[in-house]
């Protein structure tokens, strides 16, 4: 998460050094070195994204990252989240939970319009969230976020209510997801093309146009009043208009962004940000994703990880930190949490992960694995020592692919045979469903500490009629279940801290996973744009504050 | 007369039948599940409601067979279907990508042919080491690989000499990288064969004849010579339209350009049956009516074959 305050500080620090540095040697500074003044208005900004083009610009309909990322410029949440955690109002201006926690009554702005002139009110919070909730929408990540709200229903025009079918201390998180962001009821009584097409938002900028495969072109909102609490100025936007292009090669991307023709990248890779990082005119933004960590998960399903010696002697034998910082090249940082760092909730623990062949051999010896066979490779029973390792070419990035390659190698020595195979999406998905893996990586983004009752509560080993489950490490202990259910009907603060804790030990101490680093979202852009920030929720950019320096 | 256009109209339709039963099966028997497709895939966890709800909609939970049976039905009707993953109908969809890529495919043909015309004329004239320098420039574009070509050309050209952009938006300007990368490949493949033919041409007996009525050496060469030696060329550039077409996935994806190929590419990733066979289908056509084209080309290059 980028801390602005900080950032400046750092930014006045460099532009001392530079113009120093160009001092002694004669020239005078040029460019993004000049001191930033007050906000300009006006200007078009391009954005070039590495994710895929969205099919639908609704996040309501299916959810994923590329759609939110869009969004974020033209949908708008009930709330959002600060640098610190701390869930604060955005067109909610307040909440307030009941007693018993089944329903909270959610005060809503009275000075808010979507940009068709429709009124921002309480009918319109309920018809989004029965769109959310209704099978036709075909929603994915906001149909499961609402999972325990039962109803909700207009107190007045300025409050609504929502009603849960059990407590959920991840209500607020969940709805501040960009994929629960609220739409005109107007607009979503049209057809699900149109509204695809031009979903109609409160936020900054407004859906102009979208051609496919070219550019989607936002224009600025003259009659914006709703920035989120931690915004940095109020008022519409400073830029006139936003091009929204797709550019999936990383070299293109990169070449595009020095060359000007765009301003700002997502999905940069460690090569380019090493680049950028000695370039003037390029400022790098590192924005890692909140819910999970990037991790290995070990099945512990089915052998040879069903047995936890074989897990510890997996971990001791793979050299991670050293892969890490030669193919990351110093852009990421290693993890020992099965969280994302930006969790204030989040464990690290580096002694779980110490990287010690010499134990993982004693360990596989205990564990029965004491032959080997004629390639090296540990021998039970006549069985080889093999890890079936599914590798998704879409979600693992290539430096990602390249440090499994390091671990299959340091793994090797111990006497693990690591057979990784890259997939495309479908095939990874189905190798999965057929629990055909022992070990995998799998992204999982979502806000707040409740990504670990989806990820490691034994309920989510049963997979979806699609044969998908997200209990990839297949974790099934009576203990962690209670802990995890517990937490997600706690709402008192400190309790549910103390239980996401209590949970989060025993997962890395059963040594279930294997972490790397946060979720990488890396942004760079050129040194003229100011401004710019991600929104502390699933770090996807917003470019409300953002103005040219032109 | 109407036996042969009957015939040729027969094996048109076979070959697009063939085109689409083939890649229907393709597609469809690789594991993997198209209803995560339609849903939104990666990051997207599909609720079990909404994942039956597509079955049911797309027919996903019928046999393979009858799947493939309703989805030739449906072409037969001349109609290309729905896209799993963009939810619209596929043949304008489909459409609306086929200028762009034709552009540059017709484009990069015409520019391959130029060089390789260039090429081989001064190779076979100007002696040894011109005929080295030739070869040797041929067989190096030959093998050069679309992706590494295209990003080299982006660094020299966008970067270093910031002349041209490096993603192609439309505007005449960001055509060329794309185009160069397309037509140096196939203008060393080109080149080949015609540098042979050529210096074969100018040994055969009817370049002596013209030499000796007093033809000049220009004329031997641009009136008799290529003529007679851009024949084996003009029959390769069906073919060699067909692999432009294939060039063009790489190289719209690198260049950020809207057509056919990157359409191709995003649909075989999210196994989007309807669309990979649209795109596919459209090629077929296009590529039957390059095969025409190059066949009349050849007639009227070559007297000799207007006369049976």
């Amino acid at each position: 998460m980028r801390h602005p305050a900080r950032t400046h500080r750092l930014l006045a620090a460099t532009t001392g050094i530079v113009a120093l540095g160009l001092l002694v040697a004669g020239c005078t500074p040029t460019g993004s070195n000049e001191p930033i003044g007050e906000p300009q208005d006006g200007g078009t900004l391009t954005y070039a994204s590495g994710d895929a083009e969205p099919s639908c610009l609704d996040p309501h309909v299916g959810g994923n990252f590329p759609q939110a990322l869009v969004s974020a410029q033209y949908l708008e949440s009930l709330v959002s989240r600060d640098d610190a955690g701390q869930i604060i109002p955005w067109l909610a201006e307040s909440w307030t939970p009941s007693g018993d926690a089944l329903t909270w009554d959610f005060t809503l702005r009275d000075d808010v319009t979507f940009t068709d002139g429709t009124v921002f009110d309480a009918a319109a919070v309920q018809a989004n969230i029965a769109h959310l909730q209704d099978p036709t929408t075909l929603s994915s990540t906001g149909y499961l976020a609402l999972g325990k709200v039962a109803s909700v229903e207009a107190v007045s025009p300025t409050v609504v209510r929502f009603t849960l079918s059990e407590p959920d201390s991840a209500l607020l998180e969940s709805l501040s997801q960009p994929w629960l962001a609220m739409e005109s009821p107007t607009a979503l009584e049209r057809s699900q093309d149109e509204n695809c097409a031009s979903p109609v938002g409160t936020g900054p900028f407004i859906v102009e146009s979208w051609v496919k495969q070219n550019a989607i072109t936002l224009v600025r909102n003259d009659d914006y009043t709703s920035p989120p609490a931690d915004a940095a100025h109020d008022g519409p936007a400073y830029l006139d208009e936003v091009i929204w292009r797709f550019i999936p090669d990383s070299a293109s991307r990169y070449a595009a962004l020095q060359s000007g023709e765009v301003d700002v990248i997502d999905n940069a890779q460690p090569d380019t940000i090493v680049q950028a990082e000695q370039s003037d005119s390029i400022d790098h933004l590192d924005s890692p994703r909140p819910g999970a960590a990037n991790r290995i998960e070990l099945n512990s399903g089915q052998a040879p990880f069903d047995d936890v010696r074989v897990r510890e002697a997996f971990i001791r034998t793979a050299n991670v930190d050293d892969a890490v910082s030669s193919l990351f090249q110093g852009t990421a940082t290693r993890s020992y949490s099965a969280l994302s760092s930006v969790e204030a909730t989040a464990v690290s623990n580096a002694a779980v992960f110490d990287y010690d062949p010499a134990a993982a051999a004693e360990l596989l010896d205990d564990a029965g694995w004491n032959e080997t066979d004629a390639d090296g490779y540990r021998v039970k029973d006549g069985v080889r020592l093999s890890v079936e390792f599914p590798v998704s070419t879409n979600q693992s990035i290539p430096a990602e692919q390249s440090v499994f390659e390091q671990i299959q190698a340091t793994a090797k020595e111990t006497g693990f045979e690591v057979k990784l195979a890259p997939l495309d999406l479908s095939s990874w998905y189905a190798a999965l469903a057929s629990n055909d893996y022992d070990a995998v990586s799998a992204p999982y983004t979502k806000v707040g500490p409740d990504v670990l009752r989806i990820l490691y509560h034994s309920d989510s080993i049963v997979p979806a009629p699609s044969g998908y489950f997200a209990n990839l490490a297949q974790v099934s202990d009576p203990e962690i279940d209670a802990l995890l259910t517990t937490a997600a009907r706690t709402t008192d603060a400190d309790e549910r801290r103390d239980l996401y804790t209590d949970a989060q030990n025993r997962i890395l101490e059963g040594f279930y996973l294997l972490p790397l680093y946060d979720q990488q979202n890396h942004y760079l852009l050129r040194g003229d744009v100011v401004g710019l920030r991600t929104l502390p929720t699933v770090a996807v950019p917003t470019l409300y504050d953002a103005w040219l320096n032109r | 007369m109407i036996g042969r256009v009957a015939a040729r109209l027969g094996g048109a339709v076979f070959v697009l039948w063939a085109v689409a039963s083939i890649t229907f099966f393709a597609v469809r028997l690789i594991p993997g599940d198209p209803a995560q497709a339609v849903l939104g895939g990666p990051g997207s966890q599909a609720s079990p409601e909404a994942l039956a709800m597509v079955r049911n909609e797309y027919g996903f939970d019928q046999p393979v067979l009858v799947q493939y049976l309703a989805q030739l039905g449906r072409l037969a009707t001349g109609d290309l279907g729905r896209s799993y993953a963009l939810n619209q109908d596929v043949g304008p969809l489909v459409l609306s990508q086929l200028g762009g890529t034709l552009l540059l495919a017709v484009l990069a043909l015409a520019l391959a042919w130029l060089l390789a015309l260039a090429l081989a004329a001064w190779s076979t004239r100007g002696g040894t080491v011109a005929a080295r320098v030739g070869s040797g420039l041929e067989t190096v574009a030959a093998a050069l690989p679309h992706f590494w070509l295209a990003t080299s050309l982006i660094v020299v050209f966008s970067i270093w000499l910031g002349v041209f952009p490096p993603v192609s938006t439309g505007g005449a300007t960001g055509l060329v990288l794309p185009v160069l990368t397309l037509a140096i490949p196939l203008a060393g493949f080109l080149g080949q064969i015609m540098r042979e033919s050529l210096l074969l041409a100018l040994e055969s007996p009817f370049v002596l004849s013209a030499r000796s009525r007093g033809e000049s050496e220009r004329g031997v060469l641009w009136t008799h010579a290529l003529r007679h030696a851009s024949l084996p060329a003009i029959s390769l550039s069906g073919w060699a339209f067909g692999s432009l077409i294939s060039g063009a996935v790489v190289v719209e994806t690198i260049f950020a350009r809207p057509g056919l190929g990157r359409t191709l590419l995003n649909a075989v990733t999210l196994r989007d049956v309807p669309m990979v066979i649209g795109v596919v289908m459209i090629v077929a056509v296009v590529y039957i009516l390059m095969t025409l084209l190059t066949d009349a080309a050849t007639r009227l290059a070559d007297p000799r074959l207007r006369l049976s």
